[in-house]
């Protein structure tokens, strides 16, 4: 326990000072929100709601998707490149108390995204909701983000490509997930491959609260799907790269 | 009590047998070094005694136990080749984080000052200069008051002040009954830290005894002169101590264990010698020597 602590403490700590962290996960989406906001005009509607809320809910997930694929998976990998990770397996911390310290950490990280993300609409757009819905909103997407944590420990064990992967993977789901542009506006085709995205999977239920739609079921399945299919490859490479002597 | 235990234990990587057959049992107070040439699996043995890499082979343990179980680390302290500070950490913030991972860690500033770094607690770990990066990992490795220190190739890219400052520091540690296994490749050290040598090469142990004996096993100078004197090498061959003679025209080169006593007796029986040279780090001779010939597989 008090290892898992310090380790959490220390990785906080770390995230914090992280530059790479600050631009991906919270300057892009606010920045982003501010510009399309009011090219846009945030009084449209759309999907039941306004744009402005509509919008607010996707640049969160954008932040949160960015946090937990590019910065969490650049982090790991540079973590186990460096031997780091070897030399805390010969301390006392145990490998779960790596893992569950990571894990915190991104939830930490998720929450302050999406906090900051919507005082900013709150307070730029005059974005408003009852306290219940503010509340199950971040909820959701503070909890929704877990199959893409487990995408970033994937990416993590891809060493030197982390980072290119890790950047190149969290656009391209942001986008083709509708996370930019609102698939109700995409052709016919888009919407069908955005229909399968993990992206567009998280921010659906979140875009239907905010028009008073409960959350879905297939949303929630295809997302364990998601999450599952993260875990199983993920613990295949590591074992396949622990058999396979390291340098 | 038994530290450390391998039981033929082998590891293999592909075909490459990295580690082959090796037995011995480490108790608790002894300093050892592991002693060998790049690539006499040094590195592969050190990391199976932590759990780092199975063995394909054979048994290991650690206090008895599983070398990978997190409960045994918590009485050892580590220096693994190789491995950077974490970015984004003060000097002291990363010395705080080992110490939250120990169940009785020492204090902070007696941490600073092993390390010798008392002006950098503040400073980036990641932006210390190599020495400095060096003497963090080593302070890190004490942070849980260990009583078993592992390092592998520690002194490799120190310089002379920077080596000096470290052993005294190992000494200090070994000198109150703890247990030190390090590997290094620089038989001095070897001697200066250690009261056992594992001699390794091609992944078996060649030798395992005090440094002395290792020394008067495998050590020895080089007298060289030369002389006109026929029939002085055939009839130095049975002198007492000379290991090896190599004859070049006039000039004779001897390997003695006691180039003292092969001296005074050339000087004494009034040999006819000229242009007496003594050389050979006794030390470095002697493992040259002992990695040289291919052991036999
Ligand atoms: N991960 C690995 N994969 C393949 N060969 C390895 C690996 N690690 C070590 N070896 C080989 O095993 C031998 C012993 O290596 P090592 O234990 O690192 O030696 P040392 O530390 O004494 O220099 C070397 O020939 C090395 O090339
Ligand atoms: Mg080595």
């Amino acid at each position: 326990m008090r290892a898992l602590w310090s380790q959490w403490k220390a990785d906080l700590l770390r995230t914090v000072r992280d530059r790479r962290f600050f631009v991906f996960t919270l300057i892009m989406p606010i920045g982003f929100y501010l510009i399309f906001i009011h090219e846009q005009r945030g009084a449209l509607h759309i999907a039941g709601t306004f744009w402005s809320a509509y919008f607010m809910v996707s640049m969160a997930s954008f932040g949160v998707v960015g946090a937990s694929v590019n910065t969490l998976g650049v982090r790991l990998a540079t973590e186990r490149k460096s031997g780091w990770v070897r030399w805390l397996r010969t301390t006392p911390l145990s490998s779960a108390g790596y893992a569950l310290s990571k894990i915190f950490t991104q939830l930490v990280l998720s929450l302050l995204i999406v906090v900051v993300v919507f005082l900013v609409a709150g307070l730029d757009q005059h974005v408003s909701l009852s306290a219940a819905k503010w509340i199950e909103i971040v909820l959701w997407i503070w909890i929704g983000s877990v199959p893409f944590a487990a995408l970033g420990v994937l990416i993590g064990l891809a060493g030197n490509a982390a980072q290119v992967l890790g950047t190149l993977v969290y656009l391209a789901l942001s986008m083709l997930g509708g996370l930019w542009t609102p698939i109700q506006v995409l052709p016919k085709t888009m919407q069908d491959i955005a229909r399968v995205m993990p992206t567009y999977r998280y921010a659906h239920p979140a875009w239907g609260l905010l028009a008073n739609r409960s959350i879905q079921w297939s949303d929630v399945l295809i997302l364990l799907a998601y999450t599952v299919v993260f875990v199983a490859l993920a613990a295949f490479i590591q074992r396949r790269m622990e058999a396979k002597p390291e340098a | 009590m038994a530290v450390i235990e391998f039981d033929q234990v082998f590891k293999v990587f592909g075909t490459k047998e990295a580690v082959q057959d090796v037995t011995f049992r480490l108790e608790a107070g002894q300093a050892v070094a592991l002693l060998g040439p790049n690539g006499a699996g040094k590195t592969t043995s050190i990391q199976m005694m932590l759990g780092l890499l199975k063995p394909t082979r054979g048994r290991v343990e650690l206090f008895s136990h599983d070398p990978a179980d997190p409960a045994s680390h918590d009485r050892i302290g580590v220096v693994l080749q190789n491995v950077s500070v974490p970015e984004r950490l003060k000097v002291k913030e990363c010395l705080n984080l080992f110490r939250g991972f120990y169940a009785r860690p020492k204090s902070l500033d007696e941490l600073l000052d092993l390390g010798g770094l008392a002006e950098d607690a503040d400073a980036m770990a990641h932006a210390l200069s190599g020495g400095k990066t060096r003497r963090l990992q080593f302070a890190l490795a004490m942070a849980g008051n260990p009583d078993v220190l592992f390092m592998d190739e520690p002194t490799v890219g120190m310089d002379v002040t920077s080596k000096r400052h470290f052993w005294d520091a190992l000494r200090g540690f070994v000198s109150a009954g703890k247990t030190l296994v390090l590997t290094t490749h620089d038989l001095q050290e070897a001697d200066l830290m250690t009261d056992r040598i594992l001699v390794m090469n091609h992944g078996r142990i060649i030798a395992d005894a005090p440094p002395e004996e290792i020394k008067m096993q495998f050590g020895g100078r080089q007298v060289k002169f030369s002389s006109g004197e026929t029939g002085l090498a055939e009839n130095m061959k049975g002198w007492p101590g000379v290991l090896d003679i190599q004859v070049a025209g006039r000039q004779l080169a001897v390997l003695t264990q006691d180039s003292d006593a092969l001296l005074k007796r050339l000087f004494l029986d009034g040999h006819d010698i000229r242009d007496v040279e003594v050389g050979g780090g006794g030390l470095e001779e002697a493992f040259v020597r002992l990695t040289r010939e291919d052991t036999p597989v």
